[in-house]
């Protein structure tokens, strides 16, 4: 394990921002913390960073306990949101900095500025001043003023959020193949959930100051442990139902007059009269013209609604008087459905939330 | 409170900074305070100081509520007409700010004493000007150009965005302005009073000159020391006049946090205001050339003076008040003047810059109170300051101080809420992940402070630098308990030759001061490439 947070609690006041949390990240991963803002993320970032210091709990990094350590000899390089570049040095000047302040002789410190200069991709501009770089040049050069201490860990408080649609794609790629090439473990902030998805290893959503669930995004996406992340990770339907039978790892829910089988785990807490939610992603389910011959489990609904979204088509689908989001992928190839239509569900889809 | 802990020389800066501000702001008020002791119930019950309480708070609201209008329309018409000369007037606003207060005295007396150039060189007349309203003419002249500075800080804050949507709204200029702008300024305004209400009430140069019989609180104190030398009635007056003055500043701090201060600043630029109508803008013209008129004539007048033989029998041009200001004692007190200023003000902007970073940045436990004393010497009048400094320090264990160093000690301290609020509103203005970068990439706070605060806050020490050279070379009322004759300056010698009547000397004296001080704030103006456009100074 690289980095253990043990029970840490952050109290502002009588408020804990960050209520005894506790995870592990493994070196060499991308590991995000997701959440909404308020939701104590920025705040684990900083108190790992030595920023804040926690009330109670354990930071290890490395083996080696850290809360007494003063934030500019942890070794944890930060990139911030608005990248914080020191207006009156150079580019040069900048990535410089924490190697200078370290006492790194002058061969090797222009070595290795000029190796993480090119390294991402800005070996050219050395001489300019941030003021004359654009947002995603800033951005990169405080990747770069991080990277060239060669950290413990690097971490990211939402770098990408300053920057328009493209280019943040654009640029999560790039951070994403570096952090596989140097193989560094990095822990990054967002309340981007597909930055989220798209980015890492390992995820933890966290919530009022919790860690809801952490895990892989695979499992974080189709496994939800809880309502509230099934809804902030994602597009999601969440239809409120009751447990009429557990058996032979199935479950059967009853929701309104209708019921579904669906699997469920081997060591599973769901209980017969235990009220749950079915939880069931738009793109895992079908849309078929009423009267068309369907497997699973086929219901006869209504179009409310829909949107164009370019790569799908987005349906609302009343059904027994509650609406059903559906998504249809690739639109061109077929002409929009309307009026009384039929949604599929397939049972191995659908994840039951208990509570 | 970790972070303190963790980093000793953080630990010891602030400890530093603690020492320093009891020993050389709390100490010496503490030590005025308590000098009278039992002399509290004889001084009350000989009740000289209801009369002078009196005309304090009588002379205080005639003069600031003057002040106050005059210096409003010149902020008025500034800020919201597109007048023509606004650069020329913006300069006549300044212009006061550089030079001792009590020099408009002066001139007046030149103008309309006994033997003035207009009472009895035009209609011969000898006519008494001394007293109430001498000063209340000169205190108006000589502070409305502070309260416009303190106005059109708080007109120009105004949001010309809010302006605009009443206007679209449908609104006319005059109803904006009194549903919007007026309601929206109106604690700034408050504030901008109460500072105005400070300064004439702590004046001690003017009513000096041309009280006559009429005394208020700063003469009372200074004659019971000079003609009676009566150290316990001067400091139950002094402790007195701290009272109202401090009333007036908590009352002040109120309306504003305490964060406002006439201090030499870059302007933003704004974006346009809704025109005002163009019968308005002349009025406004006509009203800012009326006041320009009088204080050319009041600058002019010792201009001319220093200038000629024996002003206003000879006007032969003569350089002799120069010669005789360069010379001897006169020139070691120009000298001092200079050196103090320079020291004091290097010292001052230092102090002030690490104290600023300590109490905005820190989060140890106190830092309110530091904080409190540290803009507190804003609320202390210049004479007490003196007087506090002259009990406190007056001690035989304390000879080998040399009195300049004393009277340069005093000018930094006096002069700290300049470069603190200057720091700290600098400081502000800096994210906190500045810091926080330097001290991810290795560099402790104080080395991050260095590194990348400081650089960043270049402006903001220069203008704390030129604002406390400005005050520290224009105050009488702080120094004239501290002077020796090795460590007289210029207001000191302007003070005394002003009293011998010796006009042309004095005025030439004048002149080289507020020499001085163009000088300073020119040359910070062209060393930030002219960014920074306001000048002030108080005495």
């Amino acid at each position: 394990m690289h980095l253990r947070l043990a029970h840490v609690t952050k109290r502002f006041g009588d408020t804990a921002a960050v209520d005894d949390i506790s995870f592990d990240v493994p070196r060499g991963s991308f590991a995000t913390l997701l959440g909404p803002s308020g939701c104590g993320k920025t705040t684990t970032l900083r108190m790992i960073a030595g920023f804040y210091d926690p009330d109670a709990g354990d930071i290890v990094l490395g083996g080696r306990r850290i809360n007494e350590l003063p934030a500019h000899r942890r070794g944890t390089a930060m990139v911030f949101q608005d990248y914080a570049l020191f207006p009156h040095m150079t580019v040069r000047g900048n990535v410089s900095y924490g190697l200078r302040l370290a006492k790194v002789a002058k061969d090797e410190l222009a070595r290795r500025v000029n190796e993480t200069l090119d390294f991402v991709g800005l070996g050219k501009l050395g001489d300019r001043w941030p003021n004359q770089l654009s947002g995603g040049q800033q951005q990169r050069v405080a990747v770069a003023r991080a990277l060239v201490l060669r950290p413990e860990i690097l971490l990211l408080d939402e770098p990408l959020s300053n920057l328009d649609a493209k280019l943040r794609v654009q640029l999560r790629w790039e951070l994403r193949t570096l952090q596989q090439q140097l193989k560094m473990t990095f822990v990054y902030v967002t309340h981007d959930q597909d930055e989220a998805l798209s980015l890492s290893d390992w995820i933890a959503v966290m919530n009022a100051g919790k860690v809801e669930q952490h895990g892989a995004p695979w499992e974080i996406y189709y496994r939800p442990k809880t309502a509230f992340l099934a809804d902030f990770v994602g597009a999601v339907n969440l239809v409120p139902g009751t447990v009429r039978e557990v058996r032979g790892g199935q479950a059967t829910v009853q929701f309104g007059e209708r019921s579904v089988t669906v699997p469920v785990p081997a060591d599973t807490s769901l209980r017969e009269g235990g009220e749950v939610k079915l939880c069931v992603r738009p793109e895992a389910l079908g849309l078929a013209p009423r009267g068309a011959t369907t497997d699973g489990a086929a219901l006869p609904g209504t179009v409310a609604r829909k949107a164009f979204l370019g790569d799908l088509m987005r349906y609302w689908v009343t059904i027994d008087g509650r609406e059903w989001i559906v998504d249809q992928p690739d639109p061109g190839a077929s002409t929009p459905l309307d009026g009384e239509v039929l949604v599929q569900v397939r049972p191995e889809r659908v994840h039951v939330i208990a509570g | 409170m970790r972070s303190l802990q963790r980093e000793p020389g953080l630990l010891l800066a602030l400890l530093a900074v603690i020492v320093l501000v009891c020993v050389f702001i709390l100490y010496p008020q503490i030590r005025v305070i308590i000098t009278p002791g039992t002399g509290y119930i004889d001084f009350l019950s000989g009740g000289t100081w209801i009369r002078s309480t009196s005309q304090s708070i009588q002379v205080m609201v005639l003069s600031t509520t003057t002040a106050v209008l005059l210096g409003f329309v010149f902020a008025y018409a500034m800020v919201y007409t597109d007048m023509p000369w606004k650069p020329f007037f913006r300069l006549i606003g300044i212009l006061p700010l550089l030079s001792p207060p009590f020099v408009v005295a002066a001139s007046y007396l030149i103008l309309f004493g006994p033997r003035g150039l207009i009472t009895y060189g035009i209609f011969g007349q000898t006519i008494s000007v001394f007293g109430l309203g001498g000063i209340w003419g000169v205190q108006t002249i000589a502070f409305f150009p502070f309260a416009y500075q303190l106005i059109a800080d708080v007109l120009s804050r105004s949001d010309a965005r809010l302006e605009q949507a009443a206007r679209n709204l449908g609104a006319g200029p005059w109803q904006v302005f009194r549903s919007v702008t007026l309601p929206l300024s109106r604690p700034g305004l408050g504030a901008a009073i109460l500072t105005t209400a400070i300064y004439v009430l702590e004046d001690f140069g003017n009513p000096a000159l041309i009280g006559g019989t009429f005394t208020v609180l700063p003469t009372q104190a200074y004659g019971l020391i000079s003609g009676f030398g009566d150290l316990p009635g001067a400091t139950a007056v002094s402790t007195l006049l701290l009272a109202l003055a401090l009333i007036l500043y908590v009352a002040k701090i109120r309306l504003d946090g305490g964060r406002s201060f006439i201090t030499v600043s870059g302007r933003a630029s704004s974006m346009p205001r809704p025109p005002v109508p163009v019968v308005l803008t002349w009025a406004c013209f006509v009203a800012c050339l009326l006041l320009a008129v009088v204080i050319l004539t009041v600058y002019g007048t010792l201009l001319v003076s220093a200038l000629t033989l024996n002003f206003p029998n000879n006007l032969s041009f003569t350089t002799k008040h120069f010669e005789y200001i360069t010379s001897d004692v006169n020139g070691t007190a120009l000298q001092n003047t200079l050196i103090f200023g320079v020291v004091a003000a290097a010292f001052s902007a230092v102090f002030a810059l690490v104290a600023g970073w300590l109490v905005e940045r820190g989060s140890w436990p106190g830092r309110r109170v530091l904080d409190f004393l540290l803009i507190m010497p804003a609320a202390i009048p210049g004479l007490f300051f003196g007087i506090g400094y002259a009990t406190a320090f007056n001690e035989a264990w304390l000879d080998w101080l040399d009195r300049g160093v004393l009277i340069i000690i005093s000018m930094i301290f006096w002069n700290i809420p300049v470069g603190y609020q200057a720091a700290v509103a600098g400081l502000r203005q800096i994210d906190r992940t500045m810091d926080e970068a330097a001290t991810s990439l290795g560099a402790s706070s104080l080395r991050g402070f260095r590194d990348v605060l400081i650089p960043m806050l270049g402006g903001s020490i220069s203008v704390g630098f030129v604002t406390t050279f400005v005050r520290a070379v224009t105050t009488l009322s702080v120094v004239i308990f501290l002077f020796t004759s090795g460590t007289t300056v210029a207001t000191i010698r302007i003070f005394q030759l002003v009293n011998d009547l010796n006009w042309g000397r004095a005025t030439a004296f004048t002149v080289a001061d507020i020499g001085m001080a163009i000088l300073a704030l020119g040359g910070i103006a062209l060393l930030s490439r002219g960014r920074i456009a306001l000048g002030a100074a108080r005495a």
